[in-house]
């Protein structure tokens, strides 16, 4: 029996044994690979980053789906999120199947935690479980406070200060829906059609060859596809919505320039970040806004290649306590590091590739081993 | 002292093992998490609806707010349950009939969203290679499931462009599904070695 014939023969527990740990070892140690992003998602990221600061522009995410596919589609719902509440934008919530309710309360919880700033019924508002559809989605069109009446905390929507300016589809003008199946069907066929709102949707990756022709022919404004479009999303949001400068105190806009440069690639980094680092000119402001970081910075300082680093594990809590809150925020900001519930489906494409590598590897081997068996054989005849 | 959460992924984490355990062969475990699966879906559902349903959509208007206007929709609604009986199962065609509402609404706009925009973004000017790919790919494809003609001859070498296309496209189907597959594995794999054994930084 030679290699092939033995590799045909090779039990399947050994692939699936060999699969996991081609998905384990990666997680376990990510490392930094490049996301390159595609332009259904850039144009979903820029549509709804249009709407940053505006009281009369919101953004309806619906969350059609089952804990079953939530490893692609809930990193997608987190970094939208996260994206509106850096950006200040509306967003409601909403989903039509009972078992989507507790998802929408998990990733609105999980990204709230880092925004305390953010007020529900004030800066987004959660809809909740709406048993029946196509009535909601016609209603909106004329009024979004008596189509929905109440929202999930059993509040009157219209009473609500985030529907200051919100009246119907004019203003919650994008609709973002994420689901396992036919994803955008409603919005597309009902909403769009009769209302002219936008609709994006994220699907899983199973989904995305049946909605592709609605991408090209315009009825979709954006698509993300699988956690591949979820990785991509949580990059725009790193690069654009949750950077910080002085010019830029709430994130800047999107840029097809500044996605091309090289030093973009160090705000995105996935492995963990304690270097502080800074241009000369930047510590040199980062002192002159906080000066009594002084004392304490200029001790732990390295200076090398003309940049200043600073390891913030380096810091006791005593050092921090006098930074202060501000300096140090600020100054952890300027690791980069992203923690880790903003960054689970770059990490998940990291195991993606190696995963994808092992399968097209194995099945090179497979096609390579039942040639040279066929030919055996026909030999042998 | 252990937290909730601790004890609420010790519990999944249990559960994702059991369902996992069905790669090496089938086991009293696996049946058993895959029961209990269906047996609390259809309980939280039921519970769900009924607070999230009857109980704000039926219940309140009805009997706290007297709005006996919606008896008669959930007459309508209940007819559904004959169904289950042999004699009386036509009564349920009632409902249905109501439904056909939407159906009515959703042909002309159904038919502008899935089919006359699609044809109209297929009736682009072959001015790049992009739009004559498709453009060729779609009479290809068309040709080949038309079967009053034998496909045969020129005729029959065009079909098979389209059969050409077709598998590309199964193809990236395949790749996709093979993504999707993988994306839930690893959604497994973030949990136990990332929520559970806090591995992952």
């Amino acid at each position: 029996m030679n290699f092939f014939e033995r590799l045909q023969e090779l039990d399947r527990r050994w692939i699936y044994l060999i699969v996991a740990l081609a998905i384990i070892i990666p997680l376990v140690v990510p490392f930094n690979s490049k996301t390159y992003t595609t332009e259904p998602t850039e144009k979903m990221y820029q549509l709804i980053d249009s709407y940053s600061g505006r009281s009369d522009r919101a953004v309806l995410i619906s969350f059609l789906h089952d804990a079953s596919v939530m490893p692609e589609l809930y990193p997608m719902e987190i970094a939208i999120l996260r994206h509106c509440f850096e950006r200040k934008i509306k967003v409601f919530t909403i989903t039509f199947t009972a078992s989507g309710a507790p998802i929408i309360d998990l990733a609105l919880n999980r990204v709230k935690e880092e925004y305390p700033e953010i007020k529900s019924g004030v800066d987004y508002c959660n809809f909740g479980f709406k048993p029946i559809i196509l009535p909601i989605v016609l209603g909106m069109g004329e009024n979004i406070a008596t189509a929905i009446d109440t929202d999930a905390e059993g509040r009157k929507i219209a009473t609500l200060p985030i529907m200051k300016d919100i009246t119907n589809y004019n203003e919650m003008n994008l609709v973002v829906e994420t689901s396992g199946s036919a994803a955008g069907g409603y919005w597309i066929t009902y909403a769009r059609v009769k209302f002219g709102v936008n609709v994006a949707i994220g699907v899983t990756a199973v989904m995305a060859a049946d909605e592709f022709p609605y991408l090209q022919s315009g009825q979709l404004t954006g698509m993300l596809t699988g956690l591949k479009g979820a990785a991509e999303y949580e990059k725009l949001v790193d690069v654009f919505a949750a950077y910080r400068d002085d010019s830029h105190p709430h994130g800047r806009p999107f840029s097809s320039e500044i996605l091309r440069e090289k030093d973009t690639d160090k705000l995105v980094n996935i492995t963990t970040q304690d270097n502080a680092v800074f241009t000369t000119q930047e510590y040199q402001n980062f002192l002159n806004k906080y000066p009594t970081a002084a004392a304490i910075l200029d001790k732990i300082k390295k200076v090398k290649d003309g940049s200043v680093m600073i390891k913030v594990t380096d810091l006791t809590q005593d050092q921090k306590d006098q930074l202060g809150n501000d300096a140090w925020t600020a100054l952890k900001y300027q690791t980069h590091n992203i923690i880790y519930k903003f960054k689970t489906a770059r990490i998940g494409m990291n195991a993606q590739s190696i995963a994808h590598i092992m399968i097209i590897v194995f099945i090179v081997i497979g096609n390579i081993g039942y040639f040279i068996n066929r030919k055996k054989q026909n030999l042998a005849k | 002292m252990i937290s909730f959460e601790t004890i609420s992924n010790l519990v999944a984490a249990f559960f994702t093992l059991c369902i996992f355990s069905f790669l090496y062969k089938d086991n009293p475990f696996y049946q058993f998490a895959e029961q209990l699966l269906v047996g609390v879906s259809v309980g939280y559902g039921v519970v769900y609806t009924y607070f999230r349903v009857f109980v704000p959509y039926v219940w309140q208007p009805i009997v706290l707010k007297h709005q006996y206007i919606l008896i008669f929709p959930v007459i309508i609604g209940l007819l559904y349950l004959f169904r289950f009986s042999k004699n009386w199962s036509w009564l349920s065609r009632y409902p249905i009939a109501w439904s056909m509402v939407m159906v009515g609404m959703g042909v002309p706009l159904g038919m502008h969203a899935t089919v006359l925009v699609q044809m109209r973004s297929a009736m682009l000017p072959l001015d790049n290679i992009n739009t004559v790919l498709i453009f060729i790919g779609t009479i290809a494809v068309l040709t080949y499931f038309y079967f009053s003609k034998a496909h045969t001859g020129l005729y029959g070498k065009f079909t098979k462009i389209g059969v050409w296309y077709m598998m590309i496209g199964f193809g990236a189907s395949f790749g996709l599904t093979v993504m999707a597959r993988i994306s839930l594995l690893i959604g497994r794999i973030q949990f136990l070695v990332g929520d559970v054994l806090h591995l992952i930084k």
